[in-house]
């Protein structure tokens, strides 16, 4: 188990490593300039290429390489061009609201999904499996921005009962925090449970049909008991998978239900940051987030060994 | 149950919107990434200097200069040394005093960068400091327009920072956010690419007389400003309407739906607006060649293109004189090319005339900035109508900021046509205004070279009436019009959207934000 | 489905020109001449709408198209040899870790927007999904009595995977397909919402509902015709999917 864990500890600092070459040639390539977007509009090309040298942009690109993979490895994410301020700071800053958004998005998912997941499967072809065809189709279809304006018109405009947009920490107090959060998280969270609803389904399905829950319910077993004690631990890999996995799609879907509601997050610094070329910041959350990713699937992978004790490694 | 909870919603959110909200105005403003209104042009940072810095001089409603920061000043008989000094009561937020060692930092940065600015370090023998209050500019020759230049708002403003920041490259970015203006920046509170907050200068000495443009006593009667940078414009509405925000530059589209929430109110807090214009690479073919750029003075359908960038025809309006439709220096002088409609024909023939041969012509396409894309559209598709080789290269801001400043051919990546704005009362001003030099490579994107036209304009700063100023004007837009430096597409006045218990906001020229004298009703 | 790729191919007989900018008649209500009104520079939303639906199936296609060649091509092998199997499944995983959304804007700023990067920046984040399931599935096979036997009958390696290797993976390959093409439309229309989707002057469902989202109130019909098309063909793909899962799985036909 220990040599399965430094292994894997091993291969996520190769992936990070490419990831962060990756991204920085990606973003060295693209044309735009931060010394142009810090200019402004009518700026002349003469003050742009004073900042150009000031920034240190005029340095070959090698140069450049080496000098940020030494700080990075020294623990040095770098300063933000346009803030002016070390980026982890930024970072730190950004860090609560998308966290904040995820952790409910994930708890809305997973409880409302599974469980519509399980019922379907149970009932193929009943109401609750019929409401869910129903359901999945509008999350799985409908832009996220599109729900979010909706959600925005009927719950904050109409009805007055909720904010339009913004964050409030949660150490403003957890009542604010909760309301602030409740439209985006059921924007971003429709079209999740509904994806992970169809994945528990499935294998739901798959186990359901195999021969030994088919025996447990010829001996009599509740349904109840075949549902949770032989079915729902069988599926429980999958299911556990797709959540792992589906976390990079998750950070997608953070970056457009940021933008709707306003919330200062990670997703809305990286957006902008991509915007005005600001290097510094772009690398070190994407590194951040695929070390993340990667971690997240480690534990994803450990956690099957808790749920079906026949995987070892 | 239901019902229950309709109820009990707005009563929690009322517990947090509590009495301190009168005192503090929220608004939608676009991000502010730089803070040195030195290092950037960009409005926003313009504005950021106009609420926690102070100015020496400053333009009233009439567009004359008026003292700000200046007590007294004078000139000498020979109209070449001035000698300004400092009001009693001028102080930095961080405590000390505001001197004239400030002063003459601060001019020396800002004529680093600013077009005004090069020219007043271009005349001077000396500026210097005489006491801690005195500080004089002496001149190799006379300079008329001298206080009209330190205080114009048609570049960039000339904000007075502390001598320790003034002393720093100008294009190495100020970070301290140390002024002596109305507003004090709060830094503990800024959250960059997110939020600001301003809080009102209890210590600030306003003038005596009433506020008038940015000219005045400037007097914070509200204790807090956050700017608020929502990335889009439907949520910022919808935040607006919920009277989440008190403030927002509305896109035109949604007059009709703010005209018809009780609650809300459109102004125009900037009369005379923004021009847009097109430049056109003149070192390149095909527009190297004068009759191909006459070609697209003649093409243009100012109202078309206006309607397409702007949308409500109440706010738009044509423009013919090079220098705006309401400036001082704005004439009729060789309009003959502006037809309703445009004139396709006549653009063809001189495309014509100038050999043109199907080259490629690339219009830059920022894709994140509406009312510029939309107009590009509108412009290839016209040139297509007349035969022209005309393609559109999306990319986002950045990538169009870049790509201008490429000179070569449109093979070399290169470019052939872009749009852009200015604030309309800037283009009475061939000093401080970029895009009216024709100096080749030195001028603006596009390098337009007449030196006919530069002789000129170089005569603008010694001519010493307004009547000698209209008729050189009217001399230099007969020059101008012939070569075409750049085609324009006409003026439009973009009103704010407020909530209406935010009152007092200030008309000022170019639009730039005053937060002074604005005060909120409690709702 | 088949019926809106058919409308969408024959959209220049019967559909106006989409490009047709008239800004005089802005945000027009529908109307004999333009069913569904007019958009915010005056084009016909209807014929814009149809010719969307080729620039949305077009990118939903090839994206998927793009990312089926060459997921299949590098799982197969990556299923098939050892050593290759730990660099490339790294280098896939990586870029798996890269979210989505982020990669694609990341992408799109090298070029700036256009139709060939969009499917390019959709694809290569799919890809390594794609990828995995082959290889599993090619791990699986390989083991399987009747390719050992061909094997050690003489038969030739790429001869064993192109006859009995690659058509098992196929089922698999197609249901992802579905999924990752529905995927793709959403994306396109996120990215557009982003700004940095499909170039403005060439119509998307995604960029007709991201440019017109101002204009809800005023013109419905600018955001609701792209959406509910954009909605009906994502539903259309996933159900497609489902169907093919039903098809290649007998397990599933089993309990029906």
């Amino acid at each position: 188990m220990a040599g399965y864990i430094l292994r894997r500890i091993v291969s996520t600092i190769a992936v990070m490593a490419m990831v962060g070459i990756f991204v920085f040639l990606l973003l060295r390539l693209a044309p735009g300039d931060p010394a142009a977007m810090i200019a402004g509009r009518s700026a002349t090309a003469q003050m742009i290429a004073g900042i150009r040298d000031q920034l240190g942009l005029n340095d070959p690109m090698p140069v450049q390489f080496i000098r940020w993979v030494r700080d990075m490895l020294s623990g040095d994410f770098g300063t933000s061009i346009f803030a002016r301020r070390p980026v982890l700071d930024l970072i730190s800053q950004r860090l609560e609201p998308t966290v904040s958004l995820s952790i409910l998005t994930m708890m809305l998912s997973v409880s409302v999904g599974v469980s519509f997941g399980i019922v379907a499967a149970w009932r193929t072809g009943g109401p609750v499996d019929r409401l869910l065809t129903a359901f999945s189709a509008l999350g799985y279809s409908v832009p996220v921005f599109v729900i979010g304006y909706f959600l925005i018109y009927f719950f904050a405009i109409r009805m007055h009962w909720l904010p339009v947009q913004g964050y409030v920490p949660i150490a403003s107090g957890l009542v604010p925090w909760f309301m602030h959060l409740i439209l985006p998280t059921l924007a971003l969270g429709l079209g999740f449970s509904a994806f992970i609803a169809r994945v528990t389904r499935a294998s739901m399905l798959e186990v359901l049909s195999e021969d030994y829950v088919r025996t447990a319910a010829a001996k009599g077993a509740s349904s109840y008991s075949i549902l949770f004690h032989h079915a729902l631990k069988n599926a429980g890999v999958p299911i556990l998978t797709v959540i792992g996995i589906s976390f990079a799609y998750l950070i997608g879907g953070v970056v457009l239900t940021e933008t709707v509601f306003n919330i200062p997050g990670i997703g809305r610094l990286v957006v902008d940051a991509i915007n005005n070329r600001d290097y510094p910041i772009i690398q070190s959350v994407l590194i951040l987030t695929s070390g993340l990713y990667v971690l997240i699937n480690l534990a994803v992978d450990l956690a099957y060994t808790l749920i079906d004790p026949r995987i070892r490694y | 149950m239901a019902a229950g909870t309709a109820l009990s919603f707005p009563s929690m959110l009322r517990a947090q919107t509590s009495p301190e909200d009168a005192r503090t105005v929220r608004m939608a403003k676009e991000d502010l990434r730089i803070f040195d209104p030195v290092a950037s042009t960009a409005n926003i940072t313009q504005e950021h200097g106009l609420a926690i810095y102070d100015t020496l001089f400053a333009l009233d409603s009439k567009l004359t200069p008026q003292p700000q920061m200046i007590g007294k000043w004078g000139v000498s008989d020979d109209k070449k040394t001035y000698t300004f000094e400092l009001r009693d009561g001028l102080g930095w937020h961080d405590g000390g005093f505001v001197t004239a060692a400030d002063c003459v930092a601060s001019i020396r940065r800002w004529g680093q960068v600013d077009a005004g600015g090069q020219l007043i370090l271009a005349r001077a023998k000396d500026i210097s400091k005489k006491d801690d209050k005195t500080f004089t500019i002496a001149l190799k020759e006379p300079l008329g327009l001298l206080p009209d230049i330190l205080a114009s708002a048609s570049g960039q403003f000339l904000f007075i920072m502390r001598e320790q920041d003034a002393n720093r490259p100008a294009t190495e970015q100020v970070t301290a956010n140390i002024g002596s203006g109305p507003f004090r920046f709060n830094a503990a509170l800024a959250k960059p690419g997110s939020s600001v907050t301003y809080d009102r200068n209890e210590k600030y000495v306003p003038r005596k007389e009433a506020p008038s443009a940015y000219a005045g006593g400037k007097i914070a009667k509200v204790d807090r400003v956050i700017w608020n940078n929502i990335a889009d414009q439907q949520t910022a509405f919808a935040a607006l309407q919920a009277g989440e925000i008190d403030f927002f530059q509305v896109p035109a589209d949604l007059y009709p739906a703010v005209e018809s929430d009780p609650n809300l109110d459109l102004q125009v807090v900037n009369k005379s607006g923004n021009v847009a214009f097109v430049r056109m690479n003149c070192l390149q073919k095909p527009f190297d060649n004068i009759k191909a750029r006459q070609a697209i003075l003649n093409l243009i359908d100012q109202e078309a293109m206006l309607r397409a960038m702007y949308g409500d025809p109440k706010y738009i309006r044509t423009v013919t004189s090079m220098f705006g439709n309401d400036t001082p220096a704005s004439n009729d002088e060789n309009t003959a090319w502006f037809k309703k409609g445009g004139d396709p024909e006549k653009a063809k023939q001189l495309f014509k005339e100038a050999g043109y041969a199907g080259e490629k012509v690339v219009i830059l396409q920022p894709t994140d900035w509406a009312s510029v894309s939309n107009g590009c559209q509108v412009l290839a598709s016209a040139l297509r109508n007349i035969g022209v080789n005309a393609e559109l290269a999306p990319s986002d801001w950045g990538g169009v900021a870049t790509r201008r400043s490429n000179k070569g051919p449109v093979e070399d990546g290169g470019w052939s046509m872009f749009l852009s704005d200015w604030p309309e009362f800037a283009m009475g001003d061939p000093i401080s205004n970029v895009l009216l030099a024709a100096n080749g490579e030195k001028a603006w994107y596009g390098w337009p070279k007449n030196d006919e036209y530069e002789a000129l304009r170089a005569k603008w700063a010694n001519v010493a009436t307004s009547e000698e100023r209209k008729a050189l004007a009217r001399k230099m837009q007969r020059i101008w019009w012939d070569f075409a430096g750049f085609v324009l597409i006409g003026q439009s006045v973009g009103p704010i959207a407020h909530r209406k218990t935010l009152t007092g906001l200030l008309d000022t020229p170019g639009g730039y934000l005053a937060m002074w004298n604005m005060q909120k009703a409690s709702a | 489905m088949a019926l809106l790729i058919v409308l969408a191919l024959a959209a220049p007989l019967y559909a106006g020109d989409p490009g047709n900018i008239d800004p005089f008649k802005r945000l027009q209500p529908p109307s004999a001449e333009m069913w569904f009104g007019s958009d915010n520079l005056g084009r016909d939303v209807f014929a814009r709408t149809i010719f969307g639906a080729r620039i949305s199936l077009m990118v939903g296609l090839l994206s998927a198209a793009c990312a089926a060649v060459v997921g299949l091509l590098i799982g197969v092998i990556a299923g098939y040899s050892r050593g290759f199997d730990n660099v490339v499944m790294r280098i896939m995983d990586g870029l798996m870790s890269i979210p989505t959304i982020l990669l694609a804007i990341a992408l799109i700023s090298l070029t700036g927007p256009g139709i060939g990067i969009l499917i390019v920046a959709i694809a290569i984040p799919e890809t390594p999904a794609v990828a995995r399931l082959v290889r599993s599935v090619v791990l699986g096979v390989r083991e399987r009595p009747y390719v050992e036997a061909a094997l050690c009958g003489g038969a030739r390696l790429p001869k064993v995977l192109w006859r009995h290797i690659l058509p098992s993976t196929v089922p698999a390959l197609m249901v992802q397909s579905a999924t990752v093409c529905a995927s793709a439309i959403l994306t396109e229309a996120g990215l557009s919402f982003l700004g940095v989707g499909v170039p403005p002057e060439i119509p998307s469902w995604g960029n007709m509902i991201a440019s017109s989202r101002l204009y809800l109130a005023i013109a419905p019909m600018t955001i609701f015709a792209p959406g509910i098309c954009l909605a009906v063909t994502v539903l259309a793909v996933n159900l497609l999917g489902d169907g093919l899962r039903d098809l290649f799985d007998p397990r599933a036909k089993r309990r029906r």
